[in-house]
């Protein structure tokens, strides 16, 4: 949408009319996300970008209460609270993943954030942006605190690696409340590709202890498989050498920063992308779409009807398999002789510390459960190595 | 709505009905000021008109927003501390009916919202009733007065009333011109504040200031207020001087005759007659106005108002700023290139703030103006003494006819001012009077 694009180093300018955002949602916990973060990423346009992160960056917030009387009733509660943790950190985060505060603010408050079937660990919820560029996880408070504790060698190991690593990308995270009851979420890119569908999806650990997708899972439209499923699917990830050994080193490296921060139980996310099959499933929807032009209003893949493309989607249309390194910063293509596949792999659920886990574990008192079955076998180190070797032998 | 806007040469702006299309590369606003208030003041304002535009313009208002209000606390911690205090609160009253009226009276809520914050508003020197305190926006359009909490449950009596008279006389009125109207808390203390429209240009420098209220009591600008750098007169200093407006005879005396009937016609019948539409030319039309305004003023039981008149001399306008020249060109060599007759000063630009993109329009030559944003400026008729610019606005109306009587009742004396007043006069009274004095001084 916007032609006239500069691109300097920390601000773009924008020759956009100004568009008027309504924060429209069906619940209004996502009406307060969007008015957030538009209110969020607004201050900070107005707070100089410092030229280095001081250690009070780490521990600051911004809190803002809103209490409306009669006014801006339609699509916003009457009192709500947005805290923002750390707001200066995540605004360095965003610029070393290559991601521009008006973009995020566009894809998070242009449309409302759309419900996700994918479950997180003890049922989190999700949300992705409109765009499904990125995903807004509902977490604990605990995980606020890890997040805390981490964010100091994190934000560091990202400055370290130049933004280039498999590990969550984190965004922003935020504190919600609504009608007295408080929600935080944490918002990272996507996985997965805004564009490309996912037919096929593995979360992978490395162990054997009841690794398997239940019945009720593999009801689901996108089951989330396991890594017995994917042992005895017999799936094989085909990479070409040269992106095999970038993508190890960069998960080397990764694993490594997790195992010296004590987390562990996290998962390599693995979604695979099949051309030919999204080829096929494209011409049988536009088939369907010819069939129904005359009933219905064409509803397609699911841009909202009033919201222009995004600035950086719009230059020139990709063909089939094809996709923008830029955004789809985990995609990798298949190996050529090999079907034609696209794959998107990173590393999710980071935020289990290991003594957070032995507490809650002698405090259960009981062995029998899952994550307390492993607990008495294995620490963070053992972890680490035992889940990379793993994911080495599933890449040909 | 019908309207008498007209802009002066926007800046490629596609006016829409409701949205300017701002084509500016967006400016990192930091609120800076002297005093945490202003810069609470700044970002209030920012947040209320951005709060504004994410709001659809109704078709039209209904009575809950004449008792709405946005509220909004912010908590920071080790956030945003260079310009912004860690904690306030600013909440708006009525916000739909103040966009409104802005818009009624042709302002478009980004241009207001650059006025207010993309530099620190000034103190100004001039003082309300009480004390009240006076700040002025960066570029003078705007007058930003501190008010109590009484004036703010007025202003709330009397909205619904006012909005609907802005209504009918299009927004061509006397009348200050509300803009919006705010509680600032910073540090636990509570400031009230309402924004109007400046009655003065805010380019052409007044010379001379007057507050005239047509009555003789104590109508005489203090020792100390005469050592000030511009005064503020009153009515017998007016009269002493044999001071008159020259603003035209033949059209002044048309008038007087036909506003002698429109006095006499009932108060409840405010529209406007052809024969008036046809006399807006001009002038004169400051007496026609006077004279709904006072009607207007005296249904709603209000008095205690003044017609603030400030002076531009316009050629001693011209000779102060060849001495401007003069000192700036002598001084360039020893400047860091604040020469070469850039004013600064009460008129100079803030070094960082580009053209507000409404300065751009044209050239003023010397007594000249923009009528739609210097909207009160009269100039003198082409045979009158001295070549003048006249700004002529009613001003501070919120004294409401009980609330005094309750007042002068409780500190049982009428030895002070205002009860001595309120023992004769009322407010039928008292807008004959007034608007009686405001015709004799114009010629």
């Amino acid at each position: 949408m916007a032609r006239s694009v500069y691109k300097t180093k920390t601000k773009k300018k924008h020759f956009v009319a100004q568009k008027v955002k309504l924060f429209r949602a069906s619940d209004p916990l996502l009406s307060v996300v969007m008015w957030g973060v538009n209110h969020s990423i607004n201050e900070l346009s107005h707070v100089q970008i410092p030229i280095m992160l001081m250690p009070d960056d780490f521990k600051a917030y911004s809190k803002i209460k809103v209490d409306n009387h009669l006014f801006n009733k339609e699509n916003m509660p009457s009192h709500f609270k947005f805290k923002e943790y750390c707001p200066l950190v995540f605004r360095n985060l965003r610029e070393r993943f290559g991601i521009d505060d008006q973009d995020f603010l566009n894809s998070l408050t242009r449309s409302a954030p759309l419900n996700s079937e994918a479950q997180g660990r003890s049922g989190a919820r999700f949300h992705t942006s409109y765009d499904k560029r990125y995903v807004i996880k509902t977490i604990s408070s605990e995980d606020v605190a890890e997040m805390h504790n981490i964010l100091k060698k994190y934000h560091q190991f990202i400055v370290e690696c130049h933004g280039n690593t498999l590990l969550p990308q984190f965004l922003g995270m935020y504190r919600l409340t609504v009608d007295g009851d408080e929600t935080y979420m944490i918002v990272t890119r996507n996985v997965f590709s805004h564009r490309l569908s996912v037919y096929k999806k593995y979360d992978l650990k490395g162990s054997t202890v009841a690794r398997e997708a239940s019945d009720k899972e593999k009801a689901k439209e996108l089951p989330t498989y396991k890594d017995n499923d994917f042992i005895n699917d017999g799936q094989k990830i085909h990479i070409d050498g040269e992106n095999k050994k970038m993508f190890l080193e960069k998960l080397r490296k990764d694993v490594e920063f997790l195992a010296q921060l004590k987390l562990m139980d996290y998962s390599l996310l693995v979604g695979i992308h099949d051309v030919e099959r999204a080829e096929q499933e494209e011409v049988e929807s536009e088939d369907n779409e010819a069939e129904e032009e005359g009933e219905s209003d064409g509803g397609g893949i699911g841009t909202p009807p009033d919201s222009p493309s995004n600035t950086l989607d719009s230059n020139k249309p990709l063909s089939p398999g094809e996709f923008d390194p830029t955004i789809d910063v985990y995609a990798i293509k298949s190996n050529e002789s090999e079907q034609k596949e696209v794959y998107f792999m990173a590393v999710i659920d980071i935020l289990q510390h290991y003594d957070a886990k032995k507490k809650a574990a002698h405090a259960a008192k009981t062995v029998k459960h899952g994550a307390g079955a492993e607990i008495s076998t294995v620490n963070p180190e053992q972890y680490s190595k035992r889940f990379y070797d793993f994911i080495t032998t599933i890449l040909s | 709505m019908s309207s008498n806007c007209t802009s002066a040469a926007p800046v490629s702006a596609s006016k829409t009905k409701t949205k300017k299309k701002h084509f500016i590369g967006q400016k990192v606003k930091l609120f800076r000021a002297s005093e945490p208030i202003l810069s609470v003041l700044m970002w209030g304002v920012n947040h209320t008109v951005n709060e504004l535009s994410n709001v659809p313009v109704p078709v039209m208002l209904m009575p809950d927003d004449f008792k709405a209000y946005s509220k909004i606390k912010v908590d920071n911690h080790l956030f945003n501390k260079e310009n912004l205090p860690s904690r306030f609160k600013f909440k708006e009253y009525c916000p739909m009916v103040f966009r409104n009226l802005r818009e009624r009276f042709c302002i478009d809520d980004q241009d207001y919202q650059n006025s207010l914050t993309r530099s620190a508003p000034l103190n100004s020197d001039s003082q309300g009733r009480f004390g009240n305190r006076f700040l002025s926006s960066y570029d003078h359009r705007f007058v930003i007065k501190t008010v109590s909490s009484e004036d703010i449950a007025e202003m709330h009596n009397i909205l619904k009333k006012y909005h609907q008279f802005i209504v009918e006389c299009h927004g061509n009125t006397l009348l200050p011109q509300f803009l919006g109207m705010y509680r600032l808390t910073v540090d636990g203390v509570e400031t009230y504040m309402v924004v109007t429209r400046n009655v003065f240009s805010h380019r052409l420098t007044v010379h001379r200031k007057y507050d005239l209220k047509g009555s003789t009591v104590s109508r005489e600008a203090s020792d100390k207020e005469k050592a000030k750098e511009l005064p503020t007169f009153k009515d017998n200093d007016f009269l002493n001087e044999g001071h008159k407006l020259q603003i035209g005879d033949d059209n002044k005396k048309y008038f007087l005759e036909k506003l002698k009937r429109d006095v006499e016609v009932s108060v409840e019948t405010f529209c406007l007659t052809d024969s008036v539409v046809l006399c807006l030319l001009s002038e004169a039309l400051s007496c026609f106005l006077c004279v709904r305004v006072c009607q207007f003023l005296a249904t709603l039981k209000i008095m205690d108002y003044s017609l603030l008149v400030g002076i531009h001399d316009v050629e001693r306008a011209e000779q102060e700023e060849m001495d401007v020249d003069a000192v700036g060109e002598e001084e360039e060599y020893e400047n860091d290139g604040m020469g070469g007759g850039v004013l600064t000063g009460s008129f100079g630009t803030p070094p960082d703030s580009p053209g507000n993109p409404l300065n751009c329009g044209g050239f003023f030559g010397p007594g000249e103006f923009d009528p739609s944003v210097d909207v009160y400026a009269i100039k003198s008729h082409d045979s009158a003494v001295k070549k003048e610019v006249y700004f002529m606005a009613i001003i501070d109306i919120l004294t409401h006819y009980d609330a005094k009587k309750k007042a002068a009742h409780a500190a049982k004396t009428v030895k002070h001012g205002a009860g001595a007043e309120i023992s004769t006069v009322n407010p039928e009274q008292y807008s004959k009077r007034f608007y009686e004095f405001m015709s004799n001084i114009l010629s």
